[in-house]
């Protein structure tokens, strides 16, 4: 047996700092490892602790434990499947009368478990104050206290969970009023022979009332009908204590004991109204909140471009140095040509990662850990409604300008594949950094700062009629919004970091690669003069369709590799200089080839990156999306352009 | 875009009050929740997120454009963001002097 990597699972409802908490242990880790599911994910880590391995499995956050929601059922099919040797339930401290709920419901499971009460510092500004050995004693296991962001009590947690681990002390589940205790033994007692035992009989009797009218129910009546009839009786009988379905009886049980519990561990003492309360009421102002919103937004792009490009050019210096050092050196060998690709991919990556992605990613991580996002999802709701979306799909939106990248993988919060396509469809057509520098660069620079502008709401125009379209596609039956507010607070650096760190390793993994491989195999298709032939092949659409110069075919490609590569390469396959160009092209093909290249396709990283998120698909939907509208709007704008 | 608030459908409920639905309960006055109604996928991620008949919940805020409505119930010290069509499902009585 002590051989045995002993597993234990983290759960918690959402927002309690589970996966900072995790993470923060995760610090010594031996190892880790990611396996991304279709909707949801866990997170699985081997954590070296005092010479002895745990393996530990970060679980989605969940409210409860009735298969309803994707997360949940990721939950309960992870506890029924590996049967952990320990829970370790994570509890916002500062919402403990609601979070015990879900504690309630774990202890029926009569698993050792250890009880977190992380965010203890939130607690006590909020005016409470829990005595731990009083909560121990009502719930039967041990209790912690942690700062997850701080770092505080990660030892301790550890060697209770070592201590819980050794002792196996299993807890008993909670007693709910004695009219419904009846009626659970009752179904305990009648449970079939043959019915798969989940935990324990108990537990598994309190799940089949409560799965009145879900999966379970359908499975216990087409294998025993007899069994069926006792427990809707049975059912009924609770239903009539309450009034209500028999599942609302059992959670209202847990409900009252929860705050009961609370009330009798707890001392609660009104806090006075913190700067941060009356923050929070001017930022959900319904009218001042939305002037804060464009405030903040705008300002977090202005930082962004204002930091941004001027550490692209910086940080894309060197390696054209390197790349003219190789042009000098080899002259235009294939050597040379696949090196200046390899230069490329690499120094391409580099200047995306640094000047736009991680700042993007700090500020982002910033409103997330602040509860910021959530507020502005409950601000815009309305709008997004008409465009047969959910106010959840607002921070996707908001990341998208920075990098659709990071959009995308955010997809993945969104309860419903549904929701989740749609959103992964429409962020390729939201104008990133990329983009918006060929829109400067071209529009603002060589027609002024009101086309550019102009462009950007044409732009979002286009979104919102792709969304009303999308809207048609896909059958739209949102439920409505029910969406938890965390409270505000200040975030730690640390987290913040944290969720960078992942997005950025998940970058550097999947995405990049594929960058250095294609520019390689660019390069090899230019030594080959395959450009030619590209543009050849080409010539039907870019100057047939679009009336734009042939040799501007083979910039597309490498748009697809990388948007602002389409600029870069339209100076080099038009023969001229930045102050020249106007010379060469008109105001339309100027248009129509900024339009064309905003949303011909998603490039290389964002393609591979819906790829891997949502399948092979939606990624070629996505192509042919992309294709169709950039082709239907280009040409728009070249007929409607020429008549002025 | 930026509609006008509206508050004249609100009901005047007096001071001891009857029911009405979440969405027509006056603001910042503490109520209580008499019925959740609706679908059962909407009825038990409700109870989830820890709202109950039962409970006592106060209507803070709401965004514009028919936005949703914030609800934060006394109770359990959660607020939460609710789609129009919910908050009319939620059934509400202003609470009563003992039970503040």
């Amino acid at each position: 047996m002590n051989d045995k990597v002993p597993v234990i699972v983290f759960i918690g409802q959402p927002n309690c700092g589970k996966s900072t908490l995790f993470n923060s242990i995760a610090g010594y880790k031996a190892q880790t490892s990611n396996f991304p599911g279709t909707t949801v994910t866990h997170v699985h880590s081997e954590v070296l602790w005092k010479g002895k391995i745990y393996s530990i499995v970060d679980l989605p956050g969940t409210y409860s434990l009735s298969p309803h929601e994707p997360q949940e059922k990721v939950v309960l099919t992870h506890i029924f499947k590996e049967k952990p040797d320990l829970i370790v339930n994570v509890i916002d401290a500062s919402l403990l009368g609601r979070s015990l709920e879900l504690t309630l419901e774990l202890l029926e499971l009569e698993y050792p478990m250890v009880v977190v009460l992380n965010m203890i510092d939130l607690a006590r500004k909020k005016g409470i104050t829990i005595n731990p050995e009083e909560l121990e004693k009502k719930l039967g296991v041990p209790v912690v206290k942690t700062v997850a962001t701080r770092g505080f009590g990660t030892d301790n947690l550890m060697a209770t969970i070592e201590n819980a681990l050794k002792l196996k002390i299993r807890p008993t589940a909670p007693h709910y009023s004695r009219e419904v205790e009846k009626r659970i033994a009752e179904v305990m007692d009648i449970l079939p022979e043959d019915f798969p035992v989940v935990a324990n009989k108990r537990f598994t009797a309190v799940k089949a009332i409560e799965g009145e009218m879900l999966a379970v129910d359908k499975f216990i009546s087409e294998h025993n009908l007899a069994f069926k009839r006792e427990l809707d009786r049975l059912r009924q009988e609770i239903s009539a204590l309450r009034e209500a379905p028999a599942y609302e009886v059992i959670s209202a049980e847990r409900h009252h004991l929860a705050l009961k519990i609370f009330e009798d561990c707890c001392r609660v003492t009104r806090p006075k109204i913190s700067a941060i309360d009356k923050l929070d009421n001017l930022i959900m102002d319904p009218v001042l909140g939305y002037f804060f919103l464009l405030v903040i937004f705008a300002g977090m792009f202005y930082l962004i471009f204002k930091v941004g490009s001027p550490l692209e050019t910086w940080l894309l210096q060197p390696w054209e140095t390197i790349k003219s050092t190789i042009e000098n050196q080899f002259g235009h060998s294939l050597l040379a040509e696949l090196l200046i690709g390899l230069v490329q991919g690499i120094g391409g990556g580099i200047a995306i990662v640094f000047p736009y992605f991680i700042p993007l990613l700090f500020l982002m991580g910033f409103l997330e850990d602040a509860g910021y996002l959530a507020r502005a999802s409950f601000l815009l709701d309305a709008f997004m409604h008409r465009l047969g979306l959910h106010g959840k799909s607002v921070p996707m939106f908001i990341l998208g300008f920075g990098c659709n990248v990071p959009a995308i993988m955010a997809t993945r919060i969104l309860e419903s594949r549904r929701d989740r396509i749609v959103t992964a469809l429409l962020i390729p057509f939201v104008p990133c950094a990329a983009r918006t520098t060929i829109i400067l660069a071209l529009i603002a620079f060589l027609l002024g700062p009101w086309w550019a502008l102009g462009f950007y709401f044409f732009n979002f125009f286009v979104i919102a009629i792709l969304a009303l379209i999308l809207k048609r596609w896909f059958k739209y039956d949102s439920p409505g919004l029910i969406l938890e507010i965390p409270s505000l607070k200040v975030p730690s650096l640390k987290s913040i970091w944290q969720k960078i760190y992942f997005n950025l390793k998940e970058f550097v993994r999947f995405a990049w690669p594929i960058l250095i491989a294609g520019s390689i195999l660019l390069s090899l298709l230019s030594y080959l003069q395959f450009d030619r032939v590209i543009n050849a092949i080409l010539s039907p659409l870019v100057s047939g369709l679009l009336g734009l110069p042939q040799s501007l075919g083979v910039t597309l490609i490498f748009g697809f590799l990388r948007k602002e590569l389409s600029l870069l390469m339209m100076f080099q396959a038009l023969g001229v200089g930045y102050g020249q160009l106007m010379a060469v092209i008109t105001r339309t093909q100027l248009l129509t080839f900024v339009t064309f290249v905003t949303f011909f396709i998603p490039c290389l990283s964002t393609l591979s990156v819906l790829w891997k998120e949502l399948g092979k698909k939606v990624a070629l939907m996505s192509v042919v999306l992309n294709l169709s509208v950039a082709v239907v709007v280009s040409w728009l704008i070249r007929l409607v352009s020429s008549l002025f | 875009m930026f509609g006008k608030k509206n508050n004249n459908h609100k009901l005047d409920m007096g001071p001891t009050g009857g029911l009405c639905s979440l969405l027509e309960a006056p603001e910042g006055e503490i109520l209580k929740i008499v019925e959740i109604r609706g679908g059962q996928g909407l009825h038990r991620r409700l109870l989830a997120l820890g709202f109950h008949p039962g409970d006592l919940v106060t209507l803070e805020n709401e965004a514009l454009m028919n936005g949703p409505v914030l609800v934060k119930n006394l109770t359990t010290d959660t607020r939460i963001a609710l789609g129009r069509g919910i908050a009319q499902k939620i059934t509400v009585e202003v609470a009563t002097g003992d039970e503040r």
